[in-house]
């Protein structure tokens, strides 16, 4: 299935860094087996977890990551162990959060199809962005992920977190409809955050319904336009 | 027609001609010095140093024994100390500077002042910085963008000669009337007079590829650090990553830097040994290793870099956080 | 504080490794192999009663292993993807000429097509990319099925028989570095794990069926093809090529 948020995703970024909206982590194989690496060294979890509860007072900046650093008893110099700065911090919110989503949502029911696990698991994450205060913030994250320097590693996250939806949402399809799957929930996912940044409704309902609407987008559009490809469609 | 012949016979002579180097009258004074010290002497020293001064060591290109580098070095760079910035900028075209601002900025160094708490300033220590370039660039940005009026440095240097030239920068200065920056002439190997535990931040720009051990003056700077405290140095790296770059590099530097040591400064020796000191310098994996060796953390993650190249490769900051 | 526990997701979680990674539907299959081989660990929530018993995990692997287990099985399943198209594309023309070859068709079609099913769960399950080549692979088997099809019996089974080669020394090679791994880690005291052994069993599997039907292609007179060397050599040439770029892309 292919659709037209998956191809406006495409074609606003680079050419260069389109190659990057495909792939999600360096090291794909997910053993259930095996211990899992932990993504951050205890150092940097501690001092980075503490700088995000001052983000919402202090924004994404070098304050936040120093107030952090001394809360978890580090020295002001300390920061230095983050090369990227305050890009660290934003990415490691986007890292907590993505891979706490499996914690925060489960679904026990199994008759619920696909499509409406995924809204689930979006408004679940955009959720997550209104408890922990970040969301008078994001648009600060935004600009510090869009500088040059951090445009790879943000589309990289988004990515990875597309693909962390798909995973939970229990979609199991690996022809070309990964791909576009990815992309075109990377694309609402992207364009409902920025709307949410915007958002002063009550217990943020137009984000929501904008979400709706992105979704209904897919479905309408998306099942007209498919390829000679097999895949599941988004639809319960 | 006898003297012809004469002059012939010496032209074709087999012996190759001999080459003394031009060393200025006083450098020449310093040297026979140095190669007259106690060291060189038929004194038995005790066992136990021997065996560990004794271990041979380079010196550039040269192999010399552990004992006697310090003493070549700080020939070295009595010689070279007081064209010391002149001889950089003609050396690196002026980008010196901007590394050297980068490596700063990217330090970061004073705290912001927050409101009603009263708090100690950063106490940094820069190692090998005798002329005091970096300890200006340290206190410059600590003072004017983050407000800090109480950041001190110290400045250490093995030796003298450059040490003179960093007080000559510093005796007009704010920063002394303040009471902001001090000297101290020690090798960085053992620093008796400072406490453990008690620098916030350690630099070390372009001085670490002429310490004899440089693992031991690494495992100096963790003691000296407070925990959660930086270890940061400025280096030249042996190779650039770009092979071709390299190639062009290498031309400049072996061809180029001690032709301009002859000629603005009268002395090719001290900037063959520059020159050479740089290829002798280990990679930045295994430099990187070394500090990870000596306890720090190094930014970048566990597996990834833990340094930062400038300029294609040129030179590379190398950065450690002591752990908490 | 809530906000900090939040964050600290990544350390610690409440539910064990396997019901933490697995969605739902992995679980079950998990489960029913689990409890009979495995005693199961005291788990003291009773919402956790009806998830896997736990296992202290493994030492992880490394980037590497991880990598070659991401290429291996995505050249896998583009490989099935490629036979199983090529047999279908192949089967009209060939039973057309040959009714007789109908049931050795089906027989090694649906012996690829159970083969694609494998390799279609495990990329789910384990989360690996599929080859971003796949609409062109798909064009390309197709085409090739259906060219050595019309061409006649023997080129087609010259066309299997180059393809079988190739893929047979490829599992063959996967095997091995199983196997080493599997040594390596019986050398620390510990086991592949469930997952790399049963892999293993179903690569090695698959590498004798597939090897089976490069036999049955020779005794349809595979090496009778009229341009034979030309047929083998460029078959086997595009089908490395296909492997090299699907291992990256």
């Amino acid at each position: 299935m292919s659709s037209p948020m998956a191809l406006r995703t495409l074609l606003r970024t680079p050419p260069a860094l389109r190659p990057l909206l495909l792939q999600t982590s360096r090291a794909a194989y997910h053993s259930y087996d095996h211990a899992e690496q932990p993504v951050y060294r205890e150092a940097e979890r501690t001092i980075l977890s503490s700088a995000l509860a001052h983000v919402p007072t202090h924004g994404f900046t070098q304050e936040a990551l120093t107030l952090g650093a001394k809360d978890s008893g580090y020295l002001d110099v300390s920061t230095n162990l983050f090369r990227k700065g305050t890009f660290d911090l934003v990415k490691y919110y986007l890292v907590s959060q993505r891979m706490g989503l499996k914690d925060r949502i489960q679904f026990p029911d199994e008759n619920i199809g696909v499509g409406r696990k995924v809204r689930g698991l979006i408004l679940e994450r955009l959720r997550a962005n209104v408890d922990t205060g970040i969301v008078t913030r994001w648009q600060e994250a935004l600009a510090i992920m869009s500088l040059a320097d951090n445009i790879p590693a943000s589309l990289r996250e988004l990515g990875a977190l597309a693909d962390e939806m798909w995973f939970l949402a229990g979609d199991t399809s690996v022809d070309s409809s990964w791909y576009t799957k990815r992309a075109s929930l990377s694309g609402v996912y992207a364009a409902t955050e920025i709307f949410q940044t915007t958002d002063q409704s009550t217990e943020f309902r137009d984000t929501e319904q904008f979400l709706d609407r992105r979704l209904e987008e897919l479905r309408t559009v998306g099942g007209t336009v498919s390829g000679g490809c097999t895949g599941e469609s988004t639809a319960e | 027609m006898s003297s012809l012949s004469l002059r012939a016979s010496k032209r074709f002579k087999a012996t190759p001609p001999t080459f003394t180097p031009w060393v200025c009258h006083a450098c020449r004074q310093r040297r026979t010095f140095a190669f007259t010290t106690p060291f060189n002497q038929q004194q038995p020293p005790p066992p136990q140093q021997q065996q560990q001064d004794d271990n041979p060591t380079h010196f550039g290109f040269e192999t010399i024994s552990s004992s006697l580098k310090a003493s070549r070095v700080g020939a070295v760079f009595s010689s070279v100390a007081s064209n010391y910035d002149t001889m950089n900028d003609l050396m690196s075209l002026g980008i010196h500077r901007l590394w050297k601002d980068h490596f700063v900025r990217s330090l970061n160094p004073g705290i912001r002042p927050t409101s009603g708490k009263e708090q100690e300033g950063q106490r940094i220590l820069d190692i090998a910085g005798g002329t005091g370039d970096i300890a200006q660039r340290l206190l410059d940005h600590a003072t004017t963008i983050n407000g800090d009026t109480k950041t001190h440095v110290t400045i250490s240097d093995i030796n003298p000669a450059m040490l003179s030239e960093g007080r000559k920068r510093f005796a007009a200065s704010p920063y002394t009337t303040a009471d902001r920056v001090d000297f101290l002439e020690a090798n960085a190997e053992t620093l008796p007079t400072i406490e453990s535990n008690s620098i916030d931040l350690y630099t070390v720009a372009f001085g670490i590829r002429n310490f004899t051990h440089k693992d031991v003056a690494l495992r100096e700077a963790f003691r000296v650090l407070k925990p959660g405290g930086v270890f940061a140095c400025l280096e030249f790296t042996p190779h650039l990553n770009n092979s071709l770059l390299d190639a062009v590099y290498k031309r400049w530097s072996f061809g180029a830097i001690p032709l301009i040591g002859q000629v603005v400064a009268g002395d090719r020796e001290s900037y063959q040994y520059l020159v050479e000191s740089i290829e002798r310098f280990p990679r930045q994996e295994e430099f990187r290793d070394m500090i990870k060796e000596a306890g720090f953390m190094v930014p970048g993650g566990g597996e990834g870099e833990g340094w930062e190249d400038l300029s294609a490769g040129i030179a590379a900051v190398h950065k450690g956080v002591k752990p908490v | 504080m809530a906000l900090r526990s939040a964050y600290s997701a990544l350390g610690g979680p409440s539910l064990p490794l396997k019901a933490r990674t697995t969605p739902l539907a992995f679980q079950l299959q998990s489960r029913s192999r689990n409890v009979s081989s495995r005693a199961l660990s005291s788990t003291p929530k009773a919402s956790q009663a009806h998830t896997a018993p736990t296992d202290p995990p493994l030492q992880s692997l490394t980037k590497e292993q991880k990598q070659f287990l991401e290429s291996a099985l995505r050249v896998n399943h583009a490989g099935e993807l490629a036979a199983t198209l090529i047999y279908t594309s192949q089967t009209p023309p060939i039973v057309k000429a040959h009714p007789h070859l109908r049931p050795l068709m089906k027989h090694m079609y649906d012996q690829e097509a159970g083969h694609f099913k494998t390799f279609n769960h495990l990329l789910a399950k384990h989360r690996i990319r599929p080859t971003a080549m796949y609409p062109v692979w798909h064009a390309a088997a197709s085409f090739l099925g259906w060219s050595t099809g019309v061409m006649g019996r023997e080129a087609a089974m010259a066309c299997t028989e180059a393809v079988e080669t190739e893929i047979g020394e490829h599992y063959n090679n996967q095997v091995r570095e199983l196997l080493k791994w599997d040594e390596e880690a019986k050398a620390r005291g510990e086991t592949l794990g469930e997952d790399l052994e049963a892999l293993m069993t179903d690569i090695r599997r698959i590498r004798d069926e597939e090897l089976e039907h490069l036999d049955h292609a020779v005794e349809e007179d595979a090496k009778m093809a009229k341009p034979y060397e030309v047929l083998n050599g460029v078959i086997r040439a595009g089908c490395r090529g296909a492997i090299w770029v699907s291992e990256r892309v």
